[in-house]
Formats: C-alpha cells, structure tokens, sequence
C-alpha cells in the first residue's frame, strides 16, 4: 500500500544472525566471570530436610553453593508486569518447599560450566515426601492444598451470557450435546534455552537475560534485593524465540542474587531438560461445553466450563483464565457463557505461550461444533457462519472490525472446500490402505492488552550529524519482526529505508519505559507508537528547514531523505542535523509517549487436508491454507513467517507435542527426542492469505498476527482427522496409536 | 588435559582439551566461536551444526579429541557480514531468519547439500533439512531460501 508499509522486508538484524556475529545471551563472557548450575528438585511435592553439599565444595574451581538460607525469603510473583501489579505473591528465588520435579533449591557456583555440572552432580538433597497431585481435576477438589492459605483453584471468572437464561435455552432446545475434552500441557520450545548473567558491581546490578519482559525483571530485582530501580539495569541482548515462554523472571533472581552474594558475574545456561521443566509450560486444560442445539443446526446457547492446569505456582494463573475469558465471545454471536478456573498441581508452572488461553478455548468450541455438524448432517462451515460475529456488529471500542467471517469465505474459495469434498469421497471409496478428511477451525485473539491494565510505551529517536538515526525502543523482539515493523513504519513517514535507522538492544538504563512484550503488542500499540513517533520528527526535521531555509512549513515535504520545497530540492537530512548542531546548538531528537485506547481482535480461518494410514494410523497433512483478518499488512514476509510457523507449533499441539507426567510427577517427554517438534519433512505446503480491511487504533490500520496464527491450528487438524476415520474425536494430541484404536472399534 | 590439534576455519589450534569435551564446547567456551548454537545438548536440533570434512554433524555429540586432522567449518568460516556466503544472503532475502537461533546449523546444513546436489528437488531439500529444527519459521522461507541459495551459487559458477 505505501512505499515500504506492506512490502516484504528481511527482519532487520538477519545478517548478523546468518553469520553467527549477532550475541545472544548464552554467547556472552565477563571478566571474572564464574558459572552456575541450579540445583532442582527431583520430587514433585516434599519439603527439604537436608542438602549435603560437602563433596561439591571438595571440587577444585567450586566457588560455593547457596541454597534457600543465602537468598531473600520474599514472595513473589513472576509473572508480574509492572510495579504494583496486584498479583498473589506464591514464588521466591530458591524454595525450602518442592512443589514440582524441577522447582529451584539452589545454585552451584564454579569457575567453568563444566565444573559446576561436575558439582552438581555429588549433591545429594534429602526430602520429606508427599504425595503429589498432578490433575487439574483432581487437584481442584484436594483436601491438600499445595500452597499454604491459597486455594488449588486460585480463582474463577465467568463471562458472557446470564447462567440461567443459557440453562433455558439448552434446555428449550430440540438436541443438547455435550463433550469432555483434556488437553495436556505442551512447551513453547524456543531453540534458544534460558540463559542469564548477573553481574553485581559498585552497588549496581546488571542483569542480561533471554526475557521478553525486562522492565518488570527490573522491579522484581528491585522489590526482591530492597534495591532502587535506578540501581538495577536489565538488558535483553539478541533473544531466540521466546514464544511467551521468557515472559516471567525464571532464573533472572537466582544469577541476580548469586552476583550479590560472591561479587562477580554469574552466569547460568539452562539445557534443553532444565528449560522444559524449570521454566514455564502452556496450560494444560479439562473443558467441559454443552450446547442446546436445534435440528436446523441454529446453536441456541453454550455453556463452556474450563479448569486450566496452572502448575505448581500462581504466576500467570488468573491472567491467563481472564484473558481467555472473552475471546470466545469475540469470535461466536450466540448466548455463550464463559467459567474459568486456573489450578495449581505439582506439575511445571504454567505461563504465557502464544495465544495466551485461546487455542485452548478454540480447541474446545471448533471440536464441539464440528462434531454437532456431523451429527446433525450438515457441513461444519456452514454450521460455524451461522454463528460468527458479523463485520460492524459488535462493540467497536474494544472488539474491533472483525473479518472473521470473510477469512472463512476467502480460505473456503483457496482450499477448494465443497469439490475437495468430493474428492476425498471418491478417494476414501476407491482406496483401501488410505483414508483422506477436510477440517476447518476458526480462531481469535487480541492485538494489545487495554483494557486488562495500562499499554502504553515512550520512543526516542534521533537524527544524526550524517542524515542516519537511533531508534531507542524496548521493544522485545524476539525474532517475530516487530523492530522491523517499527522501523517500516518510521521509514514510511520519514521516507528513510529501514538500514538507516539502527536501535539498540532493550536496556532499561538507555531505553523510556516499556511494558514487556506480550499480547501482540509489537505493531499493534508500539507500532502506533513508532508512527507517532516519526510523524514527530518529521515536524522537528521541517522546524529546523523552515528556520535554514527561510521558507514557510505548508509547503515543505520529505522525499528520499531530503527535504522539498514543492518540486526544488533545499536540503538532505544531515545538512539539517548540521545546521540545528551549528546554528542552533541544538540535536534533533524526538521522545513520544503512546498508549492504547483500545484492544482489538485479529481473526484467522483455517483449513487442512489429511491422510491417515490405515495399517499406520500415522496422519500425514496435505494441505493447509490460513486465512487471517490481522489488519493492514505491514510486513509481508514478517506476518507471513509469522502465520507459518504458527501453524508448525499448532500442528505439534494437534499431532505430536505434550507434557505428560509419570505418577511422581516426572515429565516423560523431557528431551526433543520424545518431545516431537514437526520437521521439515513432515510440514505441509502451505497457502496464506489477508484480509486487509483493516481497523483503527493501530498504525495504517493494522492489528496482530502472532498469537491469532496458532489458534485455529490443532482444532482444524483434529476435526480434519474426525472427519477421515468418520468418527468424533477429542484426543489432544492424537497419536498413529489412538487413530489406529479409533479406525478399529 | 590432552594436547589436540584441532583444524577450524583454515586455521590451524593447538589446544590443552579434557577427554570429555565436545567440539560444541571447545568451539564456544575454548575458542569463544560463538556462532555455533546449542539447542539441545542430545544431537537432536541441529543448531550446532558445523561441517566436518563436508559433512553436517552435530558438533553437540563430537569429542574435540576425536576431531584431530578432520576439516572443521564453522559458521564463522561460511562467510562474514563483511563478505556473505550466498547461502547466507539467501536466507536474509528469503526471510528465512527469525529468531536466528537455528539459522547457523540450518545454513551449514545447507551448505552440505548443495556441494553435493546443486540443484536439490524440493524432497531432497526437505530431506537435507530433517535434522535442524526451526520453531519459527515452519521452514517454508527456509526451503524458499535454498533454491535461492542453490540458484545464486549456480551463477557463480
């Protein structure tokens, strides 16, 4: 649409990371640097009665060991957002109380990595046991509760339509149908693990971490060690992929408070084990919906019932059941009513991962629809639309301008739905060995968080003496794009390519005030911010010509980093930043603040094509094709690779990824050899398209792609593999065994 | 301690090693290379691909002693932000690079391909790339920038 807005843009640091020059966290070495391994537990639920570690502190290079008598014993919540946020306090840096395989009981300090997992190894902890609950359900109605004064259901919130009157409606209509559907905790798998350094020095505490949310580390740090925040710098260099997962402080507390004690940088790099049971998981879930239903297929009301399975502390517990609270409402336009409850199990903590309670939700309504279609003869699309939001109809302030119902058209038209039908007929008839189903899965989910709380970030920018600037945003990108975004925006208005702008890491000492990147920020509210931002420095770039130049502003206008009076060229941007420097004694930079008036929801229909082999069971896709309403188009190579590997993680969900624990709570799929991510063999083609309507409140009317990508995935693959073997099917994830047992009854 | 001489890059190290070291570990923690990823530990990922005698191996799950007169290349010797290897301009132009965590072992995954198939079908590439996990990008700009890679490198030629 404009000369940068929708074009296909590389993310801006891709050289340096196809070269292996960029640094991430884990590439990084202080001087004096020593090393540590944390110390976890290996019971799911006891308490601690003795840590020997005497054998460790033998070992030549082993500096010490602290355990929970060495950190602060305040609580805390890591999943805090700002200061004040008025979340239940359940964690402290290490733990006296285990309360699941993997909670911290200290650190082993050396001088190399490989001394201190040397260390680690001959120390021996010896536990009190109990027995440990590892079921949402379960642990809903326990006697024990696994925190002291806090109940294992943490919370419940209802949304939506009045209780009653979706009782009188199931039971006024013609059929009521009921499912019952688990859901298992899955990992966020980012490549990169979870890596820190803190490094105490001079009353000063640096703390460099894989985060995506270092403005609340710095609180954390500062409420946890009684220091100033001023006194308390967290640095995000280059992130891997978080995916939601370095949302919450991890182990920034412990490397923070090890520095504090020893007075030397301490770095702590968790392995591929450690990351996926010491750091955050995905809600595991039991949903329970029942609908009324009419013969024509018109749903009368649902009522949609979710315990979340939240792990072994409070985090992001209530956060997360809220936020799902009203998505669904979002997308559906019928009585519905929404009951979330989040409980705590001794399992890993639950947190944030794209989507943020959504897939859940979704997995739940598109599973439970597409079954009643088949039930009731119809087709699950035309079953769907009758219920969607309509263009317009709902409320404008908060919902947005929802496309879902053209995504649905425009995907149905791509994937070729009603003849693929009937291909797939003949195919099922004429093959014995194969058998072939369509699934379609619609989904939702929000660009930005206004209303839950404040979303709001201040940028700086500043042209240099040579036309070039600095962008300071702290902005978390974490490989998804949205600098890059940013930038196009800022290159839109000040008519700049995006290389000419170059930012900093996100450090809270350099860059103004952000909140941590979740909930689909990055274009959406920072994004605005930037264009903002930029409209601003274009006003001081024609402020300093006007007074060089003699001219009147009106008639003033940038092109190709130059500045124009109507058709005669005056200047280029470093005779500007000169002239101000010169003539003025004055730099050209520019602070705004931005906050978001208003939350908006991007939408996404999708479709898919699979074979499952009948002697196998194994499911093989074949097609897939994902409609999106994310707005306006900012990045099209961004939201594309975005929508792509959306997709990759929501066929995991669906076919191949989950944590599932043995009865003492150890996770069984610990490694990525039982833990199976979908490789490039096993990926689909896939087609993409957008609905460019757009939509206000964000910058040239776009919304958010990264979390709405993986929402309607899994959904779309279970109903697509219902509708292979022609039997209903609720399985989350659904292996080659349970196809083979379903295809077999 | 063992003495190792270990050739990386076209240069030549004479290194004090432990018995136990990977090459994963003297590349990043020895010789501060850091290029080379970690992502697992278990040779299941792929990010600390590195080429040894042309072939893309796990460095992850090589002993540094085992190494002595084999043929190492890192990323850092695929090409640099200065002078980039095509494959590595392909992957930036693809928009094969996200959070760039896997990028290093994908691009030398890459690289083993192509010097033995330059003009790789789309199964051969998939095929080529099963070993390097990618949680980003659902490896469609990767495969993308292959045949870009593929097609930049026949031009050379």
């Amino acid at each position: 649409m404009g000369r940068i807005i929708g074009s296909k843009t590389p993310i801006d640091d891709a050289l340096a990371k196809a070269t292996g020059e960029a640094i991430y966290t884990g590439d990084m070495k202080l001087a004096n640097m020593c090393y540590g391994k944390l110390i976890l537990s290996t019971i799911a639920f006891g308490k601690v009665k003795s840590i020997d570690y005497s054998e460790a502190l033998k070992i030549d290079g082993v500096i010490d060991v602290l355990t929970y008598k060495d950190f602060p014993s305040d609580k805390y919540n890591s999943a805090l957002r700002f200061k004040d946020h008025g979340i239940i306090k359940s964690e402290t840096v290490v733990s006296e109380t285990v309360r699941f395989v993997g909670d911290r009981i200290g650190v082993v300090l050396a001088e190399t990595l490989e001394i201190a997992e040397k260390a680690l190894k001959t120390i021996s902890v010896e536990y009190e046991e109990y027995t440990p609950i590892l079921d949402e359900e379960e642990a809903a109605v326990s006697a024990t509760n696994i925190h002291e004064g806090i109940s294992n259901k943490v919370a419940t919130i209802a949304t939506g339509a009045d209780a009653d009157k979706v009782a009188e409606l199931i039971k006024s209509a013609d059929l009521i149908f009921e499912d019952k559907i688990k859901i298992p905790m899955v990992n966020q798998l980012s490549i990169e693990t979870f890596s820190v350094i803190g490094d105490y020095r001079a009353k000063k505490l640096t703390i460099y971490a894989t985060t995506q949310n270092t403005f609340a580390i710095r609180v954390l740090a500062s409420d946890v060690y009684k220091m100033p925040l001023n006194k308390v710098v967290v640095i995000q260099p280059t992130l891997g992929g978080a995916f939601g997962g370095k949302l919450e402080a991890v182990t920034e507390l412990v490397a923070a408070g090890a520095s504090i004690k020893v007075k030397r940088p301490v770095k702590i790099v968790l392995s591929r084990k450690e990351s996926m049971i010491a750091s955050r998981t995905r809600n595991g879930a039991t949903i329970e919906v029942k609908s009324g239903v009419n013969k024509d297929g018109t749903i009368l009301a649902t009522d949609f019932r979710i315990l979340t399975n939240t792990g072994a502390y409070v985090g992001s517990a209530v956060n997360v059941i809220g936020a799902m609270s009203h998505k669904l409402l979002k997308a559906y336009k019928y009585p519905l009513r929404y009951t979330g409850s989040p409980v705590m199990t001794n399992t890993p903590i639950a947190g944030a991962m794209r989507g943020y309670g959504s897939p859940q939700a979704f997995i739940g309504m598109n599973l439970h629809i597409n079954r009643i279609a088949n039930e009731l003869g119809m087709d699950p699309i035309e079953m769907t639309m009758k219920h969607l939001v309509d263009k317009n109809e709902v409320d404008l302030l908060t919902f947005g301008n929802p496309e879902l119902k053209a995504c649905v058209v425009r995907g149905q038209e791509m994937f070729a739905w009603d003849s693929k039908k009937k291909e797939i007929e003949e195919f099922n008839n004429k093959n014995k060995d194969f058998t072939r189903g369509i699934g379609f899965g619609i989904g939702a989910h929000g660009a930005g968080v206004y209303p839950a709380h404040q979303d709001c970030i201040n940028l700086l920018l500043r042209l240099n003496e040579d036309g070039s600037f600095n962008y300071w945003s702290a902005s978390h990108d974490m490989g998804n794009g949205s600098l890059t975004a940013q930038k196009m925006i800022i290159s839109e208005i000040i008519t700049t390519e995006v290389a000419d702008i170059e930012s900093t890491e996100v450090n809270t000492e350099t860059c103004p005030w952000n909140l941590g990147d979740y909930a689909s920020r990055g274009v959406f509210v920072e994004g605005e911010g930037a264009l903002k931002l930029a409209l601003a420095m274009k006003e001081a770039i024609l402020d300093v010509a006007v007074l060089k130049h003699k001219v009147n502003k009106e008639a003033l206008t940038l092109k190709d980093k130059h500045v124009y009076l109507g058709n005669k060229l005056l200047c280029n941007f470093s005779e500007i930043a000169m002239y101000a420097q010169k003539e003025l004694q004055k730099e050209i930079s520019v602070l705004i603040d931005h906050h978001s008036i208003a939350g908006r929801t991007s939408y996404g229909a999708h479709f898919a094509e699979v074979e499952i082999d009948k002697s196998s069971g194994s499911v093989k896709v074949l097609d897939y094709v994902a409609v999106h309403d994310s707005g306006t188009v900012i990045n099209r190579m961004g939201i594309e690779g975005q929508l792509e590997g959306g997709i990759q993680m929501g066929l995991g969900y669906a076919l191949s990824e989950k944590m599932t624990f043995d009865e003492k709570g150890y996770l069984l799929e610990n490694n990525l050899k039982k833990y199976h991510l979908f490789n490039s063999t096993e990926m689909p083609k896939i087609r993409t398209d957008f609905i460019e309507t757009g939509d206000n409140g964000g910058p040239f009317g776009a919304k958010s792609i990264s979390e709405c990508a993986v929402v309607p995935v899994a959904p779309t693959i279970i109903n697509a593999v219902a509708n292979a073997i022609g039997k209903h099917t609720t399985s989350i994830p659904i292996s080659k065994e349970e196809v083979l047992n379903i295809i077999n009854k | 301690m063992t003495d190792c001489k270990l050739t990386i890059n076209g240069k030549d190290y004479t290194l004090k090693v432990e018995e136990k070291w990977t090459l994963l570990y003297v590349l990043r923690e020895v010789l501060g290379l850091t290029g080379t990823k970690e992502g697992c530990g278990t040779s299941d990922c792929g990010a600390c691909k590195v080429l040894v005698d042309g072939k893309a191996v796990n460095s992850c799950s090589l002993l540094a002693l085992k190494m002595e007169g084999k043929k190492i290349t890192t990323i850092e010797g695929i090409g640099s932000s200065d002078k980039p290897h095509p494959i590595q301009e392909a992957f930036i132009e693809a928009g094969a690079v996200q959070c760039g965590f896997c990028t290093p072992g994908m691009i030398i995954s890459t690289k083993a391909l192509l010097d033995g198939n330059i003009d790789p079908s789309e199964e051969e590439i998939r095929e080529g790339l099963s070993k390097n996990l990618c949680r980003c990008t659902g490896y469609v700009k990767i495969i993308d920038a292959v045949n870009i890679a593929a097609a930049k490198i026949k031009e050379l030629k």
